[in-house]
């Protein structure tokens, strides 16, 4: 099984020398973002993000299924990532590595079970017919950082999704095509996003977004998922070492601003997807099948 | 290296732009990125400035991709992996078979004074041997002089990476006549440094301070994947040196 190649006692004992002063490899602030960079494919639910030198893809897919017997209200949420040789030559095709689990249960907490997504509006004929939807998450390059960017792949994708449009009519279930109507929006219910805080010297240092020579230099990391109102959905920490509970709340107040941070670049960047894509006239505003709420 | 011209895969390179030999026996060397089509045809496969040396009637394709494939005589930085009974197993590039570095393969060692390397520590090195069936050899000293020659354990410092053109440019004879690089001897007239390239793409920098190490990293790296000129460079160093 391949490992990710750990970094060399210099490397290692250059990098903890730095952050003595507060200094970090690229430059940047201890509590910064590296560049983010979001960009929408010709459909919905594609995003495609940069953190840095990071990318990650996310796509959204919608069919139609019958639901679980046990949970006839609720439409399916899943999110499947895929971490192929593609990104890592340290990632391996068809088995589960930690590190893979270790994402996929983060942004399972984060997206599906803090109700970001309320699957009971994904129902359409209560024990019959639902909306499966599902994220495939794929990481193309791996610099640092994946949970954060995978979360905010998967936000924006479910944000910039839209789905066909359906009626009932006499017990029978009507789909549009976005010719007859206009696609509509998932129905989210706040927008959480996760920030891997990772800490060094029993948490008096934390370092936002960092590089994967830096988490491997780490002593553990805390990842806080959050939406922009402070709201926290999951708090985790891993890595072993100790921390204390003033440097959680700490780490928590930070995450919290940098979530605010990030959200309000993802609705800049909805918002130009939105402005390219309006073709404007009376027609496209009467069409629209959101109304004012 | 005299005339730049560029070819891309498939091109046909013409007989007239091929080094007229100064020394008629010597015969016609093809480097990468170039294939002879039998009887008399020169094509290249890669993208890239062609290069010409006519001294040593070589001609070659510059070409930044790739991964690096040892070959003999070339410096590289490795790092210890493992030891075993007389031999440190050295990873050269991730992810890639160890290279086998003797315990008794440094200046003055023997059985009693060969030095002690732990897990992850770097070594300057030179690749003795090199084939597609066996794992690379590599030695830290000229195994004719037995001198080390600047190579062994590099203590202290950083590592940085940078593109394997770059290492092959900054280990040119002639770096700035040939290579295009001025950053070094600009950085060097202010600040004192030591330095080390790694054919597979990896350079040491060790200096007095964490600012002054991460200056000249910074300003390879910026150099490399912005693809300076020289003036460009200068200017680059003068703006980092303010920042320190």
């Amino acid at each position: 099984m391949p490992r990710e190649a750990e970094p060399s006692i210099n490397e290692r004992a250059f990098i903890l020398e730095a952050l003595q002063e507060n200094i970090r490899l690229d430059g940047r602030p201890l509590d910064a973002f590296r560049e983010l960079h979001i960009a929408f494919g010709e459909e919905y639910g594609v995003a495609d993000v940069q953190l840095g030198k990071t990318r990650v893809l996310c796509r959204i897919s919608a069919s139609i299924a019958s639901p679980y017997p046990d949970r006839k209200f609720d439409g399916i949420f899943t999110i499947t990532t895929e971490l192929s040789p593609l990104a890592s030559p340290a990632f391996e095709v068809g088995r589960q590595s930690d590190l893979e689990t270790h994402l996929s249960r983060v942004l399972e907490t984060t997206l599906r079970r803090s109700q970001a997504l309320s699957t009971e509006s994904l129902c359409l004929i209560a024990g019959q017919k639902v909306w499966s939807l599902r994220a495939d998450i794929h990481i193309l390059s791996h610099f640092g950082n994946l949970i954060d960017t995978s979360c905010i792949a998967a936000l924006a994708a479910l944000r910039h999704c839209r789905i066909p449009d359906t009626s009932i009519k006499g017990g029978v279930l009507i789909v549009y095509t976005p010719l007859e109507r206009d696609p509509v929006p998932l129905a989210l219910l706040h927008h959480p996003l996760c920030i891997t805080l990772n800490y060094f010297e029993s948490g008096e240092k934390m370092l936002v977004d960092a590089t994967l020579q830096e988490q491997q230099c780490s002593e553990g990391e805390i990842v806080v998922s959050a939406n922009p109102q402070g709201e926290v959905c999951l708090v985790q920490k891993g890595g072993g070492g100790e921390v204390d509970a003033l440097v959680l709340l700490r780490g928590i107040g930070l995450a919290v601003g940098k979530v605010r941070e990030v959200g309000k670049v993802i609705d800049r960047v909805l918002e130009e997807d939105a402005k390219r894509r309006d073709k404007g006239g009376v027609v496209s505003r009467e069409l629209r099948a959101e109304n004012e709420r | 290296m005299a005339t730049k011209t560029l070819v891309f895969p498939g091109d046909i390179i013409s007989p007239e732009v091929l080094p007229i030999p100064t020394n008629p026996s010597l015969p016609l060397k093809l480097g990468p990125g170039l294939r002879h089509v039998p009887p008399s045809t020169i094509t290249s496969t890669l993208a890239g400035p062609l290069c010409i040396d006519r001294k040593k009637n070589a001609i070659w394709v510059e070409n930044n991709t790739g991964r690096y494939i040892p070959q003999p005589n070339d410096l590289i930085i490795a790092t210890v992996h493992h030891s075993s009974t007389d031999i440190y197993h050295c990873s050269i590039t991730p992810h890639t078979a160890f290279a086998q570095l003797p315990q008794l393969a440094f200046e003055g060692a023997t059985k009693k004074t060969r030095p002690q390397l732990n897990s992850g520590s770097l070594i300057y090195a030179r690749i003795l041997s090199a084939s597609k069936h066996t794992d690379p050899e590599i030695v830290c000293y000229n195994p004719s002089t037995g001198k080390s020659e600047g190579m062994g354990e590099l203590k202290g410092g950083m590592l940085f990476d940078i593109s394997m053109a770059m290492a092959r440019r900054l280990l040119m004879h002639k770096q700035k006549a040939d290579g295009g690089i001025a950053l070094l001897e600009e950085i060097g007239g202010k600040v004192a440094f030591e330095i080390a390239v790694g054919r597979n793409g990896k350079v040491w920098v060790k200096s007095g301070g964490v600012n002054e190490t991460l200056l000249v990293g910074r300003a390879l790296q910026e150099t490399d994947t912005q693809g300076l000129g020289i003036e460009e460079q200068v200017k680059v160093v003068r703006r980092l040196m303010r920042q320190v």
